[in-house]
């Protein structure tokens, strides 16, 4: 199922650059809804192709966070892939099956007191 | 622990170019990088470079980045990626951190160019997803084919804001604005006009007031600033943008000379805090070399060159070449840098650049620096446009290049001798109106400004033809029906495709001749697609 902005956001012919070398297209969990990209590309592309904006909420003012410098430098995109926080999603390729979650603080439970 | 003669941490570009020096020279040369591919940032440069043949001018930054890549690999360099190196210690040992090991090398030699991060503008909203680095929107777009946003709004309009917004448009993205606290446009001209002409308003001495939205960006509030930086009560505007794009500065990264106890300097010409170099990039840590942004900011061209410097001598150093082929190679490396180095935006000129007249004496246009765009009047003034009397004969260039900027690709295009570029690199170029232009739209697609347009008042009774570069897709048809827009972007009326040429050679830049009333074949620079 897709979110609002979608797939509308892949370039498919691009002036200068044509088309974009993808892997298969391969199934992934995003908070238990299935959801589709390219495999080896970055979890946070799929995303916003798929038109997820919130990668994790911060843990002091609960305030969303998404994408900022993409190149793996900022960690603002970091979500719990595959039960692992922290894993910065605009430098982690994507893997069919895939479970990618949002992340609370350091978890991905909201309601865990312990962060 | 592993030797090697030469190390280098950083494949871009200043990086990759001294493994290429010093391994042509035959030294053993390993090259360790952070990331999944090589290359740094020029994969995401899609723009043709400025500067002079040597410059590798009017390629394009990623197919610079391919032949780096297969000279360096046809000269037996290692390059070991998503290897992060977290410090240089004593007697040049390094250490990596590769596949969640920490390992240990040590080199006679090390290199630095670890290049540079971007400067970010704290406001309220800030943090909201849809805020985003300018090199995050060159990334997701021109590397994995993702628009970064609907409709963007640029903040900052320097060279990266301005290259990075014409990118925005050809992914297909809507920019709403370009603004910048800065009085005037602070990249090159002809950058800002090839956004104007299509319409991308500037807002100069306008700073971001705050992001709108809860869960992401929904709008950006920007107000105008005073001179001296102070908001201008009630100046506020609202624009209705999904991403807010930060393209405000770059700062060396220069972290790891520190850990090598190079001699630092807080030097605001150079983008901030870097090593102490001598003019081969050395630091104050004998064998250990700085160069490209993290030894002050500049171009990738001029990153490349240091790069050669610093590989050249080492290489001398070590005895791989003799003291009077070093000199030889030296000496050009450093007049080619020293070209780059001329001109309005000049690393020597930066602040004490004249911003009323070219180094010729020519008026600068001061609506380019306001607005990012000529007025029709001001582009009579300069030598790359016919005087009014010569341009009944047929076709001719107008060449809208009216700054001081390294670059000279467009009189190498033109094979009949039209067009100079007379003196230094940064000169105006000049059209000779005695020779006879064959309208091969060589020098507009040469043009990394895309300024040049060739112009034919002659077409019918009552009509000219304006060819200009085009870079958009899709490419439209020949007889198809569009608007005429002038330098702002302001619609003029209606325009006719007559015929759109693209080859190999121009490198896709197609060159789109449109017919329209003859009084518009000095105003008309752009064509819109119904």
């Amino acid at each position: 199922m897709l979110k609002e902005g979608s797939e509308l956001m892949r370039i498919d012919h691009h002036p200068i650059l044509k088309t974009f070398e993808k892997g298969k297209l391969v199934k992934f969990l995003y908070d238990g809804e299935v959801m589709e990209g390219y495999e080896g590309e970055p979890i946070a592309v799929a995303l916003r192709a798929n038109g997820v904006m919130i990668h994790r909420y911060t843990s002091k003012h609960n305030d969303p966070r998404g994408v900022f410098c993409a190149i793996g430098r900022c960690t603002d995109c970091v979500m719990v892939v595959d039960g692992e926080p922290n894993i910065r999603t605009c430098i982690t390729p994507l893997q069919e099956d895939m479970k990618i979650e949002t992340q609370h603080g350091i978890s991905n439970n909201k309601e865990d007191e312990s962060i | 622990m592993k030797r090697y003669e030469l190390i280098i941490i950083g494949a871009g570009p200043a990086g990759l170019s001294a493994a290429i020096e010093a391994a042509s020279n035959g030294m053993q040369v390993m090259v360790f990088d952070e990331n999944e591919r090589p290359g740094g940032q020029l994969f995401k440069q899609i723009h043709k470079f400025f500067g002079s043949k040597e410059h590798k001018a009017k390629e394009r930054g990623f197919r610079i980045g391919e032949k780096l890549l297969k000279e360096a690999e046809g000269l037996g360099v290692e390059v070991q990626l998503k290897a992060a190196v977290m410090g240089i210690f004593d007697d040049k040992e390094i250490s990596v951190m590769l596949d969640g090991r920490v390992e240990h090398y040590r080199a006679n030699n090390i290199v630095i160019a670890t290049g540079a991060s971007e400067k970010m503008l704290p406001f309220p909203g800030w943090t909201l997803p849809g805020v985003i680095g300018a090199g995050a929107a060159q990334t997701m777009m021109n590397l994995h084919g993702l628009k970064p946003g609907s409709r963007v709004l640029m903040v900052g309009s320097g060279n990266v804001g301005l290259v990075v917004g014409y990118q925005l448009l050809q992914a297909g993205c809507k920019l709403e604005a370009v603004i910048d606290a800065a009085p005037r446009v602070g990249g090159y001209g002809v950058h800002a006009a090839k956004l104007a002409r299509t319409g991308v308003p500037f807002y100069m001495s306008h700073t971001i007031k705050e992001a709108h939205g809860d869960s992401c960006v929904k709008g950006a509030a920007i107000l105008a600033v005073d001179s001296s930086w102070q908001p201008i009560p009630g100046s506020e505007k609202y624009l209705e943008v999904d991403t807010i794009c930060m393209a405000v500065g770059l700062s060396p990264m220069s972290q790891l000379a520190r850990t090598a106890h190079c001699e630092m300097e807080n030097n605001p010409l150079k983008g901030g805090l870097v090593s102490i170099c001598n003019k081969y990039g050395e630091t104050s840590t004998p064998g250990v070399y700085a160069v490209g942004d993290v030894a002050g900011i500049e171009e990738a061209s001029s990153a490349m060159i240091q790069g050669r410097i610093a590989g050249a001598a080492i290489s001398f150093d070590k005895g791989y070449i003799n003291e009077a082929e070093f000199a030889t190679r030296y000496e050009e490396y450093q007049n080619s840098l020293m070209q780059l180095r001329e001109g309005m935006f000049g690393h020597k000129d930066k602040e004490a650049a004249d911003m009323e007249h070219t180094e010729e004496g020519y008026i600068l246009s001061q609506s380019l620096l306001s607005k990012g765009y000529m007025d029709a009047e001001e582009i009579e003034e300069y030598p790359g446009v016919y005087p009014v009397e010569q341009r009944g004969k047929g076709v001719f260039p107008v060449i809208e290049c009216t700054q001081n900027i390294p670059c000279n690709p467009c009189q190498d295009a033109c094979k009949r001798g039209c067009i100079k570029v007379s003196g230094k690199i940064t000169n105006l170029p000049s059209v000779d109106a005695s020779v006879e232009c064959t309208a091969c739209g060589m020098c507009v697609v040469s043009c990394p400004g895309q300024a040049i347009f060739l112009v034919d008042e002659t077409l019918a009774p009552g009509y000219a033809s304006v060819a200009i570069p085009y870079e958009f897709y899709p490419l439209p048809e020949p007889g198809s029906k569009g608007l005429a827009l002038d330098r702002s972007g302001t619609s003029l009326g209606e325009a006719e495709v007559l015929k759109v040429k693209s080859s190999k050679a121009m490198d896709e830049t197609a060159v789109l001749t449109m017919k329209v009333p003859v009084e518009w074949s000095m105003q008309a620079r752009f064509f819109q697609v119904y």
